[in-house]
């Protein structure tokens, strides 16, 4: 047997591999991934709740598996992280929040469960933006998570702690959620492959909802072939999601090694000419044009018109799901009830109040206030039809191109309290990821270099709906010609363990 | 469009948040201040334009009536703040006022 | 309250009312949108999953059943059926709710438009002061028989949605919810199926809402969709109620009365609350808008007061849900399993079975008792449906009343009652040995022949048996023999008397006489 892996130089496909040939033993992985944690994790505090006992029972299954000369499935032996929206029995399910905060999932979440059916690990739930709303982990109830790239900033959001513990090598791949770019916009702060699937290309039964129309979860990894592998493993019609497709599941896995050549890569000029966009990504962006021209792309300019009504719509669409999707939180059947409650009244009003955080409730009332009698055909009605059009803009830029190329994020990682005090502020991170969201297209950030302040740069491509397969080609493309291996300062200064690669 | 104090305190009944003055004052300028960000979309032509009913093109997804295995009762109340084993308990409803 | 009272008023003031009432389809085998089984009452929270608990992260998914038995019971009340339909969030919190959104339907109900015909007859007739009225609708015409009017009451939509939990009330008067102290919710309910149904305002008086329940019910029977029972919460009837003063075409102020746990309740509630709003007018007074709880041992309505503001329920199409969009041909082809409904049973009562209106309206409205009679009919034959028909309308249903008991509950089978009219018809017994065998069926369940065989009760109808005792008698008594020869007729009752008394009572009436005419000369 050879020495503990480093998990930061070993894909997920490396790792897997290696186990099926008996080269580490998912045991050794299973701890090797604890020991990162445990160097790293007091500082970046990506996890919530690491849960070894489901680890080493994971590991253990995978390693009698090998030694019986069974098949091993596609991740086994793979470290994963999972987002804490996301339920698994033998796990609390806190979504960040204090009126969760000790709540003991009772069934699995579909995609978690797909996940480690494929021989992942679970090391642990991975710390998010309370209930998902935010864009840097510093609306979690528990402490932020701290960008492994630069401790002094975010890793971004919400799934901050998912992005974080890939990018530190805590594990190798890990489950996020995307509503408006939770996803995405760490993923490019983080200098990791996030990717948000299709609408319906993955089930959302078991994550804990925010806006049920744009929600889907999505795997990070430190690589497009990774990210494929664990799409693959997780996507596919559920019985439990009346919204999840029966479209078939590709082989994205395989997808990527096919190239960019004749493919008609579109440019949305628009996103690239709105201010605060930081220089250094609008240069990414356009070298990435270049890369993938230089590969034979077709590449030219698109417009999205109607995208830049996203973030408005998005926020009346997102808040309004979002606070009837918190209404069940009423301290009744689980979660934090208030001290010595007066009548049924008092409960609710007292429970929620002490339980939900700031960022929550702005949302909950903001949502509340935009059904509420007399306002909903002016704000929610209002914001559907301009989501009608954002999907006609869509529509149509793919009737040319088979992906488009924006920037994922205005900006790259910002340091702590930048944008507390401006809540919408705080919104403009998701300008470039949110129209995707709307449009219910797939799309995945793909790291593109650093700025000149050492901080990880990611740009986006986008697919059309349930072409997942031709957007991990077009991203592994890019990936091998920018050939950007990024490894934080943080875990190279961990030194190479012993005997390693 | 202005939201007042009194608009905020009403939203917070509807969404039964307990809010405490300053909440309410903050909440306010915070969800005034969005509103005034978003207000574009009062001025879009829209007219004609059909609300998106779902972003995926699916219709008439259901499930065959057939029985599925239910949560054993430890699990269904293993989160509840307050419960005899049986079933949720709960303070008085007085004050409620609302009957399904 | 005195009938006399509620016509009085409604000489002066038209009702107007409307109803929602509430129908779990029972017939399904699991809930609207989880796979857990629907029934009634068991151990508390043991039919639940977390779709119903409202379990952070759970989706809904329709179930199919339930959707085709919401269009079948709109096909069977003339509704139109939406081709293009969709689920809606309706938000309120209550402890009861597991989601404190009820998953319903809003601007597109999946049947609209319909009517159900309702017959009011009897002393309900009373209560419809102007045949007339002031709102548009069908008829009124007297029904065939009798004095009596027909209605139409408009139905303005049958929707789908979810049941909610149940709540038990501990430390109030009853089990009520005012004076409680704490309360105990269980979900098994949760998530059960549930139509509404929702009526123009078109119903005018007590009566006629009780009717059009009734009525519904037996629809509701006929077509299969729930048992319909009132004391389990299948069926559920909430009566909106307002008044104005005849001639006015502008609505009163209406209250919603809830609690209403049996048809009778509906009709002495609604005739309640129509005497008090117009009391209240009548002292100058204006009626609020409020809920009313009816208390059936005070015989009355009450407000619930509540700190609630008005209901904003936020509407908005369910996402977790996709829309439907039905095929018009597949909506037709349900509509041709529709099973037959009470009044097209009705009509075929009256042409096949010869049955007279009335008759045959009694048996078909009620699911049970047409079954029971159908069967009854097709073993004792055609030809003896009027006899059945008088059996079931006459004595069983005396029986049932007095024991307060449901057609299922008794020992009387289809088969014996058939049995019992043979035996009649036959010549075994006479009608009122008939009843008492009747009883005693009604309490062993016995089959009638052995009953007869074992009291000895047979009828005798050999005539040499019969001759023989008609002789005996004869020669017992030569002075009225002669009497009656010499012209006194009347005489032959003493003769049928004597001879029923030499028979115990078993002479077959028909040939007695027959005998003794043949034999007197």
């Amino acid at each position: 047997m050879s020495a503990s892996p480093d998990l930061s130089a070993m894909s997920a496909r490396q790792l897997r591999d290696a186990v099926a040939s008996g080269g580490i033993s998912a045991r050794e992985i299973a701890e090797a991934a604890y020991a990162r944690a445990e160097s790293l994790d007091t500082e970046v505090h990506a996890f919530l709740q690491l849960t070894p006992e489901l680890a080493f029972a994971a590991a253990e299954k995978v390693d009698r598996a090998r030694a019986a000369g069974e098949e091993l499935p596609p991740l086994a032996g793979v470290p994963a992280g999972i987002k804490d929206n996301m339920n698994l029995v033998g796990t609390r399910t806190t979504c960040g929040s204090r009126i969760l905060h000790n709540h003991e999932s009772v069934y699995d979440c579909t995609a978690v469960r797909r996940l480690l059916a494929a021989g992942a690990l679970p090391i642990g739930k991975c710390n998010l933006d309370e209930f998902a709303f935010g864009s840097s982990t510093e609306n979690s109830a528990f402490g932020p998570t701290r960008n492994p790239w630069n401790l002094e900033r975010v890793p971004g959001g919400s799934s901050g702690g998912s992005a974080a513990c890939v990018a530190a090598g805590m594990a190798s791949v890990s489950l996020g959620s995307d509503t408006g770019g939770s996803i995405r916009q760490p993923a490019a702060l983080t200098g990791t492959v996030g990717l948000k699937p299709t609408y319906g290309r993955v089930s959302r039964y078991g994550v804990v909802a925010f806006g049920s129309s744009l929600d889907q979860i999505g795997p990070f990894g430190k690589t497009v072939d990774d990210v494929a592998l664990a799409l693959e493993a997780i996507a596919g019609a559920d019985p439990f999601d009346a919204t999840s497709s029966p479209e078939p599941v590709a082989r994205y896995a395989a997808a990527p090694g096919e190239g960019v050549r004749g493919l008609r890569v579109g440019v949305v000029r628009g996103m690239l000419e709105t201010e605060g966009l930081a220089p250094a990504i609008r240069a990414a962006v356009r070298d990435a044009a270049e890369t993938l021209a230089g590969l034979g792309a077709e590449v030219g300019d698109v417009e999205l018109p109607s995208a830049r009504h996203g973030l408005a719509a998005y926020y009346i669409i997102g808040p309004a799901e979002a606070s009837s999707n918190l209404a069940r939180f009423d301290g009744i059947r689980y979660g934090h009830r208030c001290e010595d409650p007066a009548d049924v009244i008092d409960l609710y009003m007292r429970s929620r109040a002490e339980g939900f955080g700031q960022e929550s409730i702005r949302r909950i009332m903001l949502g509340t206030y935009a059904l509420s009698a007399g306002y909903y055909d002016a704000y929610y009605g209002q914001a559907q039809k301009a989501r009608t059009r954002i999907i006609e803009d869509f529509r149509a830029a793919f009737s040319r191109f088979d992906v488009l190329l924006t920037p994922t994020t205005p900006e790259t990682a910002f340091r702590f309290g930048a944008k507390v005090a401006d809540p919408y502020s705080m919104y403009l991170n998701d300008v470039y990821t949110i129209p995707v969201n709307l449009a219910g297209n797939c799309a995945v950030s793909v790291p593109a270099g650093l700025d000149p302040a050492g901080l990880p740069i990611g740009i986006q491509l986008i697919g059309d709906h349930f072409a997942e397969a031709t957007l991990l080609r077009a991203a592994a493309a890019f990936e091998a010609a920018v050939a950007f291996a990024p490894v934080p300062p943080l875990v190279r200064s961990l030194g190479t363990p012993k005997g390693g690669e | 469009m202005a939201i007042t104090e009194s608009d905020v305190r009403h939203v917070a009944l509807l969404a039964r948040l307990a809010l405490t003055d300053g909440q309410v004052a903050t909440l306010t300028a915070e969800i005034g201040a969005v509103l005034g960000h978003i207000e574009e979309l009062q001025h879009l032509d829209l007219a004609g334009v059909e609300p998106t009913a779902h972003p995926l093109a699916m219709t008439n997804v259901m499930r065959a009536d057939v029985v599925r295995p239910c949560l054993p009762r430890a699990l269904a109340l293993k989160n509840a703040p307050a419960s005899d084993g049986r079933a949720f308990v709960i303070p008085a409803i007085a004050g409620v006022g609302e009957e399904a | 309250m005195a009938i006399d009272t509620l016509i009085e008023v409604l000489a002066r003031y038209e009702a107007v009312i409307g109803l929602e009432i509430h129908t779990e389809i029972t017939a399904a085998r699991t809930k609207m949108f989880c796979g857990c089984p629907v029934a009634f009452g068991g151990e508390p929270n043991t039919r639940v999953c977390p779709v119903c608990l409202g379990m952070p992260g759970a989706l809904p998914v329709p179930n199919e059943a339930a959707v085709e038995w919401t269009l079948l019971a709109g096909l069977a009340t003339e509704c139109d059926i939406a081709l293009w339909s969709q689920f809606h969030r309706k938000h309120y919190f209550y402890p009861d709710m597991p989601k404190d959104y009820q998953i319903s339907q809003y601007d597109l109900p999946f049947c609209s438009g319909g009517f159900v015909e309702v017959e009011v007859d009897g002393d309900g007739v009373a209560e419809r002061a102007d045949i007339g009225g002031s709102m548009p609708f069908v008829g009124p015409e007297a029904v065939a028989e009798g004095s009596g009017y027909r209605t139409r009451i408009g139905i303005t939509r049958i929707h789908l949605e979810e049941d909610t939990g149940k709540m038990v009330h501990v430390g109030g008067a009853e089990g009520r919810i005012s004076g409680a102290t704490h309360s105990f919710v269980d979900f098994n309910r949760a998530g059960t199926p549930l139509m509404e149904l929702v009526t123009e305002p078109d119903i005018r008086t007590p009566e006629e809402a009780r009717r059009f329940a009734q009525k519904l019910r037996s629809i509701w029977l006929a077509l299969g969709v729930s048992d319909c029972n009132m004391e389990e919460g299948s069926m559920r009837v909430d009566a909106n109620v307002s008044v104005r003063p005849r001639g006015s075409s502008e609505f009163g102020t209406k209250s919603e009365i809830k609690n209403l746990n049996s048809f009778k309740a509906l009709h002495d509630a609604i005739e309640y609350e129509i005497v008090r709003q117009a009391a209240t007018l009548d002292a100058g007074r204006a009626v609020s808008q409020e809920t009313r709880h009816w208390d059936a041992g005070a015989r009355r309505t009450s407000g619930l007061r509540s700190k609630e503001e008005a209901h904003d329920y936020r509407y908005f199409p369910e996402p977790d849900m996709v829309p439907f969009n039905f095929d018009p041909e597949w909506v037709d082809s349900l509509a041709e399993r529709l099973p037959e409904m009470p009044d097209a049973r009705r009509d075929r009562y009256i042409a096949q079975y010869g049955l007279r209106k009335h008759d045959a309206s009694a048996l078909a409205g009620e699911f049970a008792f047409a079954c029971f009679f159908e069967e009854t009919a097709g073993i004792a034959g055609l030809d003896r449906s009027k006899q059945v028909v008088n059996w079931m309308l006459g004595e069983l249903t005396a029986l049932l009343k007095a024991q307060g008991s449901e057609l299922s509950d008794v020992r009387v089978t289809p088969a014996m009652l058939a049995e019992l009219v043979a035996l009649i018809e036959d010549g075994g017994i006479s009608g009122k040995q008939a009843k008492d065998v009747f009883a005693e069926m009604a309490e062993t369940g016995d089959p009638p022949g052995a009953i007869v065989e074992d009291r000895g009760m047979k009828q005798v109808s050999d005539v040499a048996e019969i001759e023989a005792a008609v002789s005996r008698v004869l020669e017992a008594h030569p002075a009225e023999v002669a009497s009656y020869r010499a012209g006194k007729q009347t005489l032959i009752g003493f003769f049928v008397g004597q001879v029923m008394r030499e028979t115990r009572g078993q002479g077959n009436p028909r040939v007695v006489n027959e005998a003794l005419r043949r034999m007197l000369g």
